[in-house]
């Protein structure tokens, strides 16, 4: 039995430039469910951290802002909260994880403390039973001696053991959802596998949902129930893994696929690829914004008309352009 | 490659970082040797030593036969012509006040060839032979995306015509879509211009796809070398199968479960005797490797492997 749990309604951001107003999030829908997770996968500039920053409402200030849509947590807009309610919402209710965990750390703070902080700013209980709880949020991510790693600054940690101290504090108040940001985009193969294993791990212990973005398609194939292709702001595809590995319907998703060296494959021959590049955010078309690279043939019109979502059954989605609808 | 550690009141060396240790290959024309291993193992710093931008401990590089690994200043300017390097970054590697223009005539300048005209000529010459505009020669780096700025830095690494090209990590800060880009000209290159690559990168389908030889590093040693499909298809070393083993496949039908290595990569300041792999794995038989002759043995025709007790069946 699942059910809604976040759901985001036609998001748009924006950031306010000297050179005018730039959207980089631009009618942005999806639903989480609970327990599920979800994989926002895309190249750089696609939109999918802002997306996530825009849900926790922390969004570079001044200059970035929802320019419109909802993001309903159990049917209630977050983003018109006060901000005295949200502060109750964001590492409670909804937890995030960062890429780079030694810039998200505050190096002159023990790691100890800045888990017992987390805990104290949302539950109310002594700072005792508080530093008590935090050895058992490191038990639990899998960092050897915690009564003694409590006591160690961020820098003396290893990468993956600092991801580890992220996790931990993210989880400190059993929050229902979790949004990962590449959390191993910067760690090693082999840890990374560690700590995709025990995000996995606490997710189906303690039935949080997740949003894990990454540039990664093998990531998400590897460990997410649902994923979400972005490109330059809009989600193109989305669906339930199995089906969009399989059956990828939009030209960038298969493009996307098509380019990743494969262990299996003859080395030194060819790969297909994505000709161009990503396009910026100042002059992108209302229509497909993939048309300039699209490998299908297609007229000018795909660019002047925002083309339509189609839904396929099975809640496989897709942004039909013209150039292939009529395949589907 | 050995680092003293210093320490203490006085500065004296205490401990050595042992970044790379004993460490041999060989490379052919129009080959490419990959180097793959998890960050810390040596990678790049066996890199900077072929080129000679580090200066090794012990050990010789031979660059056709010559010892280089003395040489002076005049003589490796001489053999830099032939060995050029393609850098991780970018956006670090190019100088940022520089033009385009300038950035890839200065090869020339360095080794004086050519006139103002000829080098203008040869710099126009190589962004149309990497896919860029000519008109780029007036731009700035900053002006660039990722790609096309890796771009340069393979037109720069080819302008005096080298025979070997280190490239470390060229493809790591891409996107994906990019990333396949710069791998087939990688690949078109070597084939016009007959190119011997060193390929390092720390992902192993990566350095599969790119390379005809494949050696795989763990704490400043190789400890299995082998033809590139053989390696993925037949691995024999411990640490071989666990970074096989670790990387995500891009199938959502292939999952599988994991056997997941414990721990980080231990720090190459004095490293463990005999293997360090089957230390970290605390196996059973590590002992057995301690003061064995752990020097790579061939298994099968071009398949070498550390046969250290632990980590090889």
């Amino acid at each position: 039995m699942t059910e809604t749990l976040l759901e985001v309604r036609d998001l748009r951001v924006g950031f306010q430039t000297e050179r005018g107003l730039l959207t980089a999030v631009d009618e942005v829908d999806f639903i989480l469910e609970s327990g599920k997770m979800m994989g926002l996968v895309g190249e750089s500039g696609c939109g999918k951290s802002v997306t996530a920053r825009a849900l926790m409402r922390l969004l570079e200030q001044p200059s970035g802002r929802v320019l419109q849509g909802e993001v309903l947590l159990d049917g209630r807009d977050i983003l018109t909260l006060p901000l005295a309610a949200m502060r109750k919402i964001r590492g409670k209710e909804i937890a995030m994880i960062f890429q780079e965990p030694m810039t998200a750390l505050n190096p002159v703070h023990r790691v100890g403390r800045q888990i017992v902080e987390n805990i104290l700013l949302h539950q109310e209980i002594g700072k005792n039973a508080a530093l008590k709880r935090a050895v058992e949020l490191m038990e639990w991510v899998g960092i050897p001696a915690p009564d003694e790693r409590i006591n160690d600054y961020p820098h003396q940690l290893s990468g993956g053991m600092r991801q580890r101290v992220m996790i931990a504090m993210a989880l400190s108040c059993n929050p229902r959802i979790l949004i990962a940001d590449e959390p191993t985009t910067a760690l090693d193969v082999t840890v990374q596998a560690q700590i995709l294993d025990l995000i996995k791990r606490i997710q189906k212990d303690t039935g949080m949902a997740v949003i894990l973005i990454t540039h990664d398609l093998a990531v998400v194939a590897e460990t997410c129930d649902e994923v979400a292709v972005m490109y330059a702001g809009r989600i193109v595809e989305r669906g339930p893994v199995e089906t969009v590995f399989r059956s990828p319907l939009h030209p960038y998703t298969k493009g996307l696929m098509g380019c990743l060296p494969k262990l299996d494959h003859p080395p030194k021959t060819m790969l297909p690829i994505i000709p161009g590049m990503v396009p910026g955010l100042r002059d992108l078309p209302v229509g497909c914004r993939f048309a300039a690279r699209c490998p299908n043939p297609h007229g000018d019109e795909v660019l002047a008309e925002r083309q339509p979502w189609k839904e396929c059954g099975g809640g496989h989605g897709v942004e039909a352009c013209a150039c292939f609808a009529n395949t589907i | 490659m050995h680092y003293p550690v210093r320490g203490g009141v006085f500065r004296r060396a205490r401990q050595v970082c042992k970044a790379v240790d004993g460490v041999s290959f060989a490379l052919d024309e129009g080959e490419t040797l990959g180097l793959v291993g998890e960050s810390g193992c040596g990678k790049s710093t066996v890199a900077k030593s072929v080129v000679r931008l580090l200066q090794p401990t012990a050990g010789s590089i031979h660059f056709e036969g010559q010892d280089i690994t003395r040489s002076g200043a005049g003589d490796l300017r001489r053999f830099r012509r032939e060995m050029q390097m393609v850098f991780q970054d970018p956006a670090e590697s190019l100088n940022s006040r520089h033009t385009i223009g300038q950035i890839l005539e200065e090869p020339f300048v360095i080794q004086k060839l050519g006139t103002t005209t000829e080098r203008i000529e040869w710099s126009a010459d190589l962004l149309r032979r990497v896919g860029l505009p000519e008109d780029s020669r007036n731009r700035y780096p900053f002006e660039f995306s990722g790609g096309q700025r890796q771009r340069i830095g393979i037109a720069r690494a080819l302008a005096l015509k080298p025979r070997l090209i280190v490239c470390d990590e060229p493809v790591s800060a891409l996107d994906v879509s990019v990333q396949a880009q710069v791998l087939n000209l990688l690949l078109e290159l070597q084939n016009d211009f007959k190119l011997a690559y060193l390929f390092i990168a720390h992902d192993l389908s990566v350095v599969q796809h790119m390379s005809d030889r494949v050696a795989v590093m763990y704490l400043g040693k190789i400890v299995e070398l082998a033809p590139a499909g053989e390696l993925y298809r037949n691995p024999h070393h411990a640490y071989t199968k666990a970074l096989l083993d670790a990387i995500p496949e891009a199938d959502p039908s292939r999952r599988r479960e994991r056997t997941l290595l414990k721990g980080d990569v231990p720090s190459p300041i004095n490293p463990p005797e005999g293997c360090a792999f089957g230390h970290r794995m605390r196996h059973p038989r590590w002992q057995e490797s301690v003061g064995m002759d752990l020097r790579l043995r061939e298994l099968a025709p071009g398949h070498w492997v550390q046969p250290c007790p632990c980590c090889v069946e």
